[in-house]
C-alpha cells in the first residue's frame, strides 16, 4: 500500500457566535464520520500557539480551513504560521442571518443542515486533493 | 480590578479534553453565571490585524479552561499581552476525579459532562462574581 499524505483540517472553533461551533462541528463531521482514514486534526489553538508538528504538517501537506466568519482566523493563522491552506471555506457563505446564531455557540441546533452541507463539500475537496496526492506520491 | 471578565476555553478539536472545555464554559456562561463572562475568540486573539480581541484580554479579568498542560490558551492570553487571572486544567481536574474519564470528542458522555462541572466548579472556586 503506498504512503498518500493526509489532508489537515483546520476549524476556527470561535466561541464567540454560532458560527465558530459550526466551523468547529462540520470539522469533525469529516474527521470522525466522513473521510476519518483521509484526514487528520490540526488544533488551531496548539498551531497557534507554536506547536512544531501542526506547524509542519501544514507547511508540506494540503489543508482545508473551515472558518465561521469574515476575519478568516484559521485561513489567516494558517497563511501566518505556516502557508496558505489548499481550500479556505467561510460559514458565512452559507449561512443566510450572518453570524446571528448565537444561541448555538456550544450546541447546533437549527443549523445542522449546514453542517452537514459544510462537511460534504469539504469531504469531497478531501478526495479531489488526495487523488492530486496520489499522483504526486505513487 | 476591571468588571470586564473574559472567558477562554482552549477549544481543542485533537483531544476529548478540548471539548470539555467548551461544556465547562457553555455551564459558566448559560447556567452557573449568565451575563458575567464574555468569550472571546481564541484565534481572534493571535491573528487578529487591528489587535482588539487582544485589547480585550489585555485589559480584562481573564479566566481560561486549558484542556491539556500544553496549556495552548494561556499561551495565546500570554502572547497578547494579556494575564490570566484564573485558570483550570482539564486533565488536573480529572486526575482527582479518575470516575469522570470522558467519551470520544464527538460524545463526550454523561461522565465528560459531570467533569466540565467539576472543571467549572474548579474554575469559580475561591472567585466572587
Amino acid at each position: 500500500m503506498p504512503f498518500i499524505p493526509k489532508v489537515g483540517i483546520i476549524a476556527c472553533n470561535g466561541e464567540e457566535c454560532g458560527c465558530g461551533n459550526i466551523s468547529r462541528q462540520a470539522a469533525l463531521k469529516v474527521l470522525h464520520e466522513l473521510r476519518p482514514h483521509d484526514t487528520v486534526t490540526i488544533c488551531l489553538p496548539l498551531f497557534l500557539a507554536g506547536d512544531s508538528g501542526e506547524r509542519g504538517f501544514a507547511e508540506v501537506f494540503p489543508t482545508v480551513t473551515i472558518d465561521g466568519c469574515n476575519k478568516l482566523c484559521a485561513t489567516r493563522g494558517t497563511a501566518m504560521y505556516s502557508s496558505e491552506p489548499a481550500v479556505s471555506i467561510n460559514v458565512q457563505e452559507y449561512v443566510s442571518d450572518g453570524c446571528a446564531a448565537e444561541d448555538e455557540r456550544w450546541v447546533v441546533t437549527e443549523s445542522r443542515a449546514v453542517v452537514d452541507r459544510i462537511a460534504e463539500e469539504v469531504a469531497a475537496h478531501v478526495d479531489r486533493l488526495r487523488a492530486r496526492l496520489a499522483e504526486e506520491w505513487t | 480590578m476591571t468588571d470586564q471578565r473574559v472567558l477562554i476555553p482552549c477549544s481543542g478539536i485533537g483531544k476529548a479534553v478540548g471539548e470539555v472545555t467548551r461544556e465547562a464554559a457553555r455551564l459558566l456562561t448559560e447556567e452557573l453565571r449568565p451575563g458575567v463572562f464574555e468569550t472571546v475568540c481564541l484565534a481572534r486573539i493571535m491573528t487578529e490585524d487591528s489587535g482588539a480581541a487582544a485589547e480585550r484580554v489585555r485589559t480584562a479579568e481573564v479566566f481560561v479552561i486549558d484542556g491539556c498542560p500544553k496549556k495552548c490558551a494561556s499561551v495565546s492570553v500570554e502572547h497578547a499581552g494579556g494575564r490570566v487571572d484564573h485558570h483550570v486544567m482539564v486533565v488536573r481536574v480529572l486526575s482527582k476525579n479518575r470516575s469522570m474519564r470522558p467519551g470520544p470528542i464527538v460524545d463526550i458522555g454523561d461522565a465528560g459532562k459531570q467533569l466540565a462541572r467539576a472543571v467549572a466548579e474548579e474554575l469559580l472556586r475561591g472567585v466572587v462574581l
